[in-house]
């Protein structure tokens, strides 16, 4: 298939109401054999893994590649500089190496955002007025989590939705009063943002003293965890807190899980127990894996996620995260990331090295 | 099966509360419990156990320690005693290393602790070790007297059975009032071993207590850290600095930070006869303890020119952890762990499709790892667990630069070489921070005596006094048989 026939196939496929095994591994395996061929770093990994186009026969046989490659290898089928936009990773967590997502087309990726957020998130509505915890696109072009928030504020957020996060951070003052607005309106408000974001707007309410009651149907959208942006909260303080300030119950506030490595995102149904199920649509599967070996683990066994997403065409469709997880019913539980240990004895890992070396 | 961990003389177990930490390794489960003193039995504890070695352990000849030392590891040596069917039972459950690497890597460390090898402690840092039963002459003239602490705190980290008991051990021979912090990965031994001592010598039992407390929990670690007049703490450096940051101006603090060791071989070593056994001591090195020691080695620099090329020698190292695996399988990866390790890995795979120099050898699902790099790299750590990296060197001269950047962190290297190479080297890894130079194969098991962390494990712990010139002779005025 060429690059057009697979856009038009995945665009079809993402607008399908669901999809079977059956119907996920015929494209899965027509987007590897895409990637197999136009894409050389990672046709060098799958060839040094014993995976080619001729032995995989399942999707579950596609070779995932580990995030941290997006950092050292350009994983792109068509040439990166013809790409109409590259997200990169913040660069957080490896000493400022971020790793990059290659675009030739904001397409899929902006349908496969809008038909799961839908979905998942707006719970039926067609608009709601939305207040934005996050830099706007122009701040960050790089951003896969600026662009997420601005498609989501364009196409599903009411005039009156705007971003309370500036050159100076967090605008209370203005957030305040769209939170007051929205309080005395009665109609659904929703707040979407990053985690750390939420940590300080709770802590600069505490700060005054004030508290909200958002009119019911008011949702909260959080992601990407605080990344040592904020202070660290455990998933019960945070929502319990957000709940409290906000007046948005727990199980209307949606943790979103993405990553710059993919081009569909993972929720929940709302964090009354954590941690909660997540779940993404038919066009991206994922599975449990003994990182060591690469093989599938049982349902119920915690070990490694991998993702195969789709509507990745251009890069690698499935990617080996940090992210440890256990397979439950209807989806699957996120433990946290998995670093790498410390020594368990006295010789130095990697992690302390590179902790020392960032000084 | 259950355990009880710690030493607590002077403190009725009823009226101690405990914690029940689970290990489970090989198909087997083990609860230890672990003591969780108040402030007030801490500090009631810590006064016990001063007040016993000032009023027994400093009475006692340091020969009689030795002699008591020697009969605890004797019995930790056999193998039909009790206390070490128990520790061969019980360690591979906590741990998690199997059953043969434990019973193996025991006798090696005890033995190192036997009365003759205790004697070379005390003559590596004494020229006269009864100076720390009385007063010596001193060279200068007047008298010198070695005191240990009153109260030693040791800090204990990590699961590698029997690293607590060395700097026990050289507590105890500097008749220091002692306290253990056992670390909740293995926080049996240095219990155990306390027991044993009180079994043999009850009184001597009561100079020394070993206690838990979860490790970062400032309030505990306070109560000890205002008790203690010399802290020895084991650990990483960020708990280390926070350690640091609690321990009283007038305490003397010693830490042991994570260390990273490497080997190197010369070219007159890796000829077809003497490669293959090299290789077969360099996987035992890398297999020990799955190489959380702080003398593991993590890289392995192999210079070119010999018979047997450096991606040869990998291939032999591969072959010999392979053959090692099969009589001694890795132990249990945790999640982190394995995500670590396979970052590692994928990592060196992606650099090989970068450049033509850089193989990983074996398959992914392997109980080891060996990566072979044709390019100079400069001393990183690998993923542990049975993981090395191997880089190829035009020859030895290139390995100083390129371990001097990691210099806070070198201890151990294992070298290969002729004797005059030996000595020449060692000279440039000494200038590079490297304390300890080794043959292959005993890296784990440091002699008896060594310096660790190039430092008198003794000398550091006490304390001298000294009868100057001056108030003996004035001393001589004050005779009752002055003229």
């Amino acid at each position: 298939m060429t690059q057009s026939e697979i856009i038009e196939a995945l665009l079809a496929f993402i607008e399908q109401d669901d999809a079977s095994e059956a119907a996920f591994e015929r494209l899965a395996l027509a987007v590897f054999a895409h990637q197999f061929a136009h894409n050389a770093p990672y046709r060098r990994f799958a060839i040094q893994r014993g995976r080619t186009t001729l032995t995989v026969r399942s999707w579950r046989d596609i070779p995932a590649v580990p995030i941290s490659a997006f950092k050292t290898l350009t994983l792109s089928c068509t040439p990166p500089d013809a790409a109409e936009r590259i997200f990169m990773t913040s660069g957080t967590t490896q000493g400022g190496v971020r790793g990059k997502s290659h675009h030739p087309t904001m397409a899929v990726w902006s349908r496969s955002m809008l038909v799961n957020f839908r979905r998942r998130f707006m719970a039926g509505r067609e608009r709601m007025a939305m207040g934005i915890l996050f830099p706007d696109e122009v701040a960050m072009p790089n951003s896969s989590l600026a662009h997420y928030l601005a498609l989501a504020k364009r196409d599903c957020g009411t005039a009156d939705s705007e971003g309370f996060i500036g050159a100076a951070g967090l605008d209370l003052p203005r957030l305040s009063a769209a939170l007051e607005r929205a309080q005395d309106s009665g109609e659904p408000y929703a707040l979407l943002g990053a985690s750390f974001s939420f940590v300080h707007l709770l802590d600069a309410l505490a700060a005054q003293g004030r508290r909200f009651a958002l009119p019911q149907g008011s949702r909260i959208l959080d992601t990407g965890g605080f990344k040592g942006q904020s202070r660290e909260m455990t998933p019960d303080a945070f929502y319990d807190a957000l709940s409290a300030a906000l007046g948005v119950p727990r199980e209307a506030c949606i943790n979103m899980y993405g990553m710059t490595e993919l081009s569909t995102q993972f929720y929940d149904d709302g964090n009354a127990v954590c941690p909660p199920v997540k779940s993404g649509p038919h066009w991206i599967r994922s599975r449990v894996v003994d990182p060591v070996s690469g093989r599938d683990l049982p349902e119920g066994a915690t070990g490694v996620l991998v993702h195969h997403d789709l509507a990745h065409f251009n890069c690698a469709s499935a990617i080996l995260t940090e992210d440890a997880g256990v397979m439950v019913e209807g989806g699957f539980r996120l433990l946290g990331r998995v670093d790498g240990a410390d020594s368990k004895g006295c010789s130095l890992a990697v992690e302390e090295f590179l902790r020392a070396a960032r000084g | 099966m259950i355990e009880t961990a710690g030493h607590l003389p002077g403190l009725p177990a009823g009226e101690v509360a405990w914690r029940t930490l689970e290990f489970s390794a090989w198909g087997e489960h083990v609860q230890v419990r672990v003591p969780e003193l108040t402030t007030a039995q801490a500090g009631a504890l810590a006064g016990h156990v001063r007040e016993n070695a000032r009023s027994y352990l400093r009475t006692l000849p340091v020969c009689q320690i030795v002699t008591t030392l020697d009969a605890a590891i004797a019995r930790l040596l056999d193998r039909d005693d009790p206390w070490r069917r128990r520790a061969e039972a019980v360690l591979p459950i906590v741990t998690g290393y199997d059953r043969e690497s434990v019973r193996l890597g025991l006798s090696g460390s005890l033995r190192s602790f036997r009365a003759p090898q205790l004697q070379r402690f005390l003559a590596e840092d004494f020229a006269n070790p009864a100076v720390l039963d009385g007063f010596q002459p001193a060279m200068k003239g007047g008298f010198t007297r070695a005191q240990g602490p009153q109260l030693l705190l040791h800090i204990w980290a990590g699961n590698v059975p029997g690293l607590s008991l060395w700097s026990l051990i050289c507590g105890l021979l500097v008749k220091a009032g002692t306290v253990g912090k056992v670390a909740s990965a293995e926080p049996l031994l240095a219990g155990w071993f306390a027991q044993i001592l009180a079994e043999i010598d009850p009184r001597l039992g009561e100079c020394l207590a070993v206690v838990w407390w979860q490790g970062g929990d400032a309030e505990a670690e306070r109560a000890w850290l205002d008790e203690a007049d010399t802290i020895v703490a084991y650990g990483g450096n960020d708990a280390l600095a926070a350690i640091r940051a609690r321990v009283p101006v007038t305490a003397r603090f010693l830490p042991h930070g994570h260390r990273i060791g490497f080997g190197l071989i010369g070219a007159e070593a890796l000829d077809t006869r003497r490669a293959g056994p090299l290789a077969r001591l360099v996987a035992q090195d890398v297999a020990r303890w799955e190489q959380q020691g702080c003398y593991s080695p993590q890289m392995l620099f192999v210079a070119r020119g010999g018979a047997v090329s450096p991606r040869e020698f990998a291939e032999r190292v591969s072959q010999e952890l392979g053959a090692l695996g099969l009589r001694h399988p890795r132990r249990a990866l945790s999640v982190a762990e394995a995500a670590g390790l396979a970052a590692w890995r994928s990592r060196e795979e992606m650099r090989g499709f970068d450049e033509d120099g850089t193989v990983v050898l074996g398959e992914a699902g392997d109980g080891w790892s060996v990566v072979c790099s044709e390019v100079a790299r400069p001393l990183a750590p690998s993923a542990l667990n049975r993981t090395l990296k191997i880089v190829a060197v035009d020859s030895p001269d290139a390995v100083p630069p390129l371990v001097s950047s990691a210099r806070a962190y070198l201890q151990t290297a294992a070298v290969a070489a002729s004797p005059r190479e030996l000595f020449r080297i060692a000279a440039l890894l000494g200038e590079a921070g490297v304390t300890r130079i080794c043959g292959f194969g005993a890296m784990a098991a440091p002699e008896a005596g060594w310096h660790n962390d190039g430092r008198f494990n003794l000398l550091d712990l006490v304390r001298l006094t000294e009868i100057e010139q001056s108030a003996e002779r004035a001393a001589d005025g004050f005779a009752d048989y002055v003229d």
